[in-house]
């Protein structure tokens, strides 16, 4: 028995060493991107004798080897079940699972002292204001509205013990929040005005980082009441004038995501659709674009996400709707910008959108110059606030 | 190349075993051939600016011990000599040049610091090519006239980055005769299947746990600092005792018993038996090169105790270029010296369960001193462990180190006992009895589990992939 044993053993585990490279040499060119990962797939480096000779060959080839390996996404979607439901791990794909229902992100147990921010925030604080004073030289008005990320949202959620770095994020949000107050910036503080609505748990997605169309509705009032305070006469929509719709497809949040969608929830997103649309032209990145304000799924049993509001981000989007009585505006800021602005450029005559994380034509300064925008809104979730990249790059550096 | 990867696993071992085996087994030379291109492509796929530190010691160390075997004396002194200058001049520059600048540099003097990378498993071949150079000088062997066979003695890819330390008289005579076999190739299989998981499965996640105590600063509680420590000390046996695992397992499918570099250490009753369980193969070398060449134990109580620091100084020193590995090293020979000349008759007659303890708890704290970072980290770990913690007794990281990696606390402080062994010899006796379902047990289930743990085990390298061998880095 033992000699057939271990010929049939060899001969199987052969079958599988063998199997990996002729899967990966028939199928490695069909993805290019792990969907759940939300990343690209490792490109198949170039040999090079540099490559060779300093090692690099090797490393970027287990990278492209290991991601296209045959069955990999089931496999993994296989092994976070396991976790999930066979081991019952407190934390699966770095998500932490036992958040009071909620999904929220492990976070590491090192924070940033009070004083590393304040001494971070003056240069940041400091183009923030130059950015005020060329919108105020161009005819504009600049509000900064600053968002709590649902890690934060939902900070009491976090089991005791995990780090929710609540102590941390409050000081970071109001060390940042003086230093643009005080040097004249209007900031809207919108975590104070969704604590002043009574903290609503609907206003926040359980399954993904981003806001519900809930909690975007009620910035939208909170945005426009602050625009009518300060003198602008702009039209409303007021909750009569939207049916909140509730979409029946599953919705795969960014949290969810991580986990292979694997995570039960009743998550659904919600759309408002306007009584009477207000009509607009749209074009994405200079292009003339017939992308609707709700990218909404035939099929009940697709999934959707975040990005079913205005079809994701785009590096300039455009709204017109043609009521030159109405200022403008410039909208710039992170993904959640996108389910404001379904609602927001019904306020407004020109809305433009800007994402400096792809938007690359021209500098803020100089699109500001060219386009001289009534309001400036810059929208940022706090996880954001103290970088200088992307949507945090707004003044030119010198 | 990493050991444990998806392109070892699934491209280069089944690559080799295919060239290896497809030749005929009488043409022992072309089959040892292809093992040496093998292991030249293993150790170049990291960067093939390291090869030639590699092939240059395996020239020199050949020729050298030609001209060091038994003929004429100067000769051979000269050639003894130049092979241990070189070598260990090698070992130096590669592996201390930073170490000795920097602590220059702290008495104020101004020198560059050279950056310098470091050959993978410089460590392991070097000290491996002193051992067959002394080998030959001493006699104990004959010098190997076929340039071929030192080079795959030295860079057998298996056992090139991280042991276990081969003698060239253990191995050599399995160069010119030994026999492939399925059974020794299952066998083999099934103990790499299990090496693996012992590093992607319990490893690296214990190592996790290790991470977020060492890395917890000002908010180091007393808990955390012991199972941050004890996380390590778990680590550190599967991540090091896996590979050997892995290693000896590859040996064996190609025919070579290569020797165990573990027994157990952590059923030690003892901080001297713990070293004779723990890398043996580095052990051996210390006593037969070093310890006994200074006098080992027959010389003066006065003269033992400067042996004994001397060769654990150095083994600090060859684990890593830094002051807690001196720390570490001195850390054993004191304890060491204290079980042979001071406490050790009285712990002889303590209970069994008082002395595993006593080893456990001092095996713990002189793996803190290994894995920190610096000085400053092993008062602030040691303190901790003392009950002198910045944060008190207990904290959420604690809790969260304990509930996130129940399984692997679980799995292995079993693994880590000779439960295995056990549960082997229990099976053995009821099949000599007659019972067939242990007899069937036997065969089929560790091909069974081997195949489980290498499925889970490269899930677990595809989502995460595998992090470097903690050895690696000596």
């Amino acid at each position: 028995m033992e000699k057939h044993a271990n010929r049939a053993f060899l001969a199987l585990l052969l079958a599988v060493l063998l199997a990996v490279p002729a899967g990966v040499a028939l199928w490695s060119h069909r993805e290019t991107a792990a969907y759940y990962e939300n990343r690209a797939l490792a490109e198949r480096p170039a040999l090079t004798g540099e490559s060779l000779w300093d090692g690099s060959f090797g490393a970027a080839f287990e990278r492209w080897y290991a991601d296209h390996a045959p069955g990999r996404t089931t496999l993994l979607k296989l092994d976070t079940a396991v976790q999930m439901k066979g081991l019952r791990r407190m934390v699966v794909n770095d998500i932490v699972l036992d958040a009071d229902g909620v999904l929220v992100p492990f976070l590491d147990f090192h924070e940033w002292s009070e004083e590393a921010y304040a001494s971070s925030v003056p240069p940041i604080a400091d183009r923030y204001e130059k950015l005020n004073d060329h919108i105020t030289a161009n005819g504009g008005v600049f509000y900064f509205i600053g968002f709590p990320e649902q890690r934060i949202y939902f900070e009491d959620h976090f089991p005791a013990c995990l780090n929710n770095h609540e102590n941390e994020a409050n000081a970071a949000d109001t060390i940042f929040e003086d230093a643009l107050t005080g040097r004249g910036i209007r900031f809207l503080n919108m975590e104070r005005v969704y604590d002043e609505l009574g903290h609503p748990a609907e206003y926040y997605s359980t399954v993904d980082h981003h806001y519900n169309y809930y909690g975007a509705y009620a910035a939208y009032r909170s945005i426009l009441d602050t625009l009518r305070a300060d003198g602008f006469d702009l039209p409303v929509l007021t909750e009569t004038d939207i049916d909140f719709q509730e979409l029946p497809n599953p919705y795969i949040g960014s949290r969810n995501r991580k986990l292979y969608n694997l995570w039960p929830n009743s998550d659904r997103a919600v759309i408002g659709v306007q009584k009477n649309p207000v009509p607009y032209t749209r074009t994405d990145n200079g292009q003339p674009s017939d992308k609707p304000l709700f990218i909404i799924q035939e099929d009940p049993a697709m999934p959707t996400t975040y990005n079913l509001y205005m079809g994701g981000d785009f590096g300039e989007t455009v709204l017109e709707t043609n009521r030159p009585e109405l200022p403008d505006v410039l909208i710039f800021g992170d993904s959640f910008t996108n389910a404001l602005e379904t609602l927001l450029y019904t306020s407004f005559d020109e809305t433009r959108i800007l994402d400096l994380r792809h938007y690359d034509e021209m500098s803020l300064k100089a699109y500001i110059t060219a386009h001289q925008p009534d309001v400036v809104l810059c929208i940022q979730n706090d996880t954001f606030y103290y970088t200088t990249s992307g949507n945090g790059n707004v003044w030119p550096e010198g | 190349m990493a050991f444990g990867s998806m392109v070892l696993l699934f491209g280069f071992l089944p690559l080799i075993l295919l060239c290896y085996f497809l030749l005929p087994a009488r043409w022992r030379g072309g089959r040892n051939a292809a093992l040496l291109t093998g292991s030249l492509v293993f150790y170049a796929w990291g960067g093939v600016r390291l090869l030639p530190v590699l092939l240059a010691s395996c020239v020199c160390n050949w020729a050298l011990a030609l001209l060091a075997a038994p003929g004429k004396p100067f000769f051979r002194r000269a050639a003894l000599a130049a092979a241990l200058v070189g070598n260990l001049g090698m070992l130096g520059y590669f592996k201390y040049t930073g170490f000795l600048l920097d602590n220059l540099n702290a008495l104020e003097l101004q020198i560059t610091v050279p950056a310098i990378a470091l050959p993978a498993g410089i460590s392991f071949f070097t000290f491996q090519a002193i051992a067959y150079v002394v080998d030959v000088y001493r006699g104990t062997i004959p010098a190997e006239r076929n340039l071929g066979k030192v080079m795959l003695f030295m860079a057998f890819f298996p056992q090139l980055l991280q042991g276990p330390i081969l003698r060239y008289g253990d191995l050599g005579p399995s160069l010119t005769n030994r026999r492939e076999t399925a059974a020794d190739a299952a066998e083999g299989a099934v103990r790499f299947c299990f090496g693996l998981a012992k590093k992607v499965l319990l490893a690296d996640a214990l190592g996790q746990a290790a991470d977020v105590a060492f890395a917890a600063g000002g908010h180091l509680t007393v808990a955390l600092a012991w199972l941050g420590g004890i996380a390590y000390t778990l680590q550190l046996y599967f991540d090091f005792s896996g590979y050997t695992d892995m290693a000896i397992g590859l040996g064996r499918v190609f025919g070579f018993r290569l020797p165990e570099n573990f027994n157990y250490p952590y059923i030690a009753k003892s901080a001297s038996e713990f070293w004779r369980r723990w890398h043996m193969t580095l052990s051996f070398w210390f006593r037969d090169y070093v310890y006994i060449p200074l006098g080992g134990n027959r010389c003066s109580r006065g003269r033992q105790i400067a042996n004994l620091l001397v060769v654990w100084m150095l083994t600090g020193l060859w684990h890593g270029s830094a002051w807690n590995f001196v720390l570490w090293g001195l850390y054993y020979a004191a304890l060491l010296m204290g079980e042979k000349f001071l406490w050790g008759g009285v712990l002889e007659r303590l209970p069994s369960a008082f002395r595993h303890l006593y080893a456990l708890v001092l095996i713990t704290i002189g793996w803190v001193l290994f894995r920190s970072a610096s000085l400053s980290q092993v008062g602030e770990m040691v303190s901790a462990m003392l009950g002198f913690a910045p944060g008190g007794l207990w904290s959420g990281e604690a809790a969260y180190c304990l509930r996130q990696f129940a399984w692997e606390w679980a799995l292995a402080i079993p693994t880590a006992l000779p439960l295995k062994a056990w549960i082997q010899a229990r099976l053995e006796t009821r099949r000599a009895a007659g019972s067939r379902g242990a007899a069937v047990l036997l065969v089929w289930g560790p091909k069974v589990l081997a195949f489980a743990l290498l499925g889970c085990s490269v899930v677990r390298i595809l989502g995460a992939g595998v992090q470097s061998f903690l050895y690696f880095q000596f």
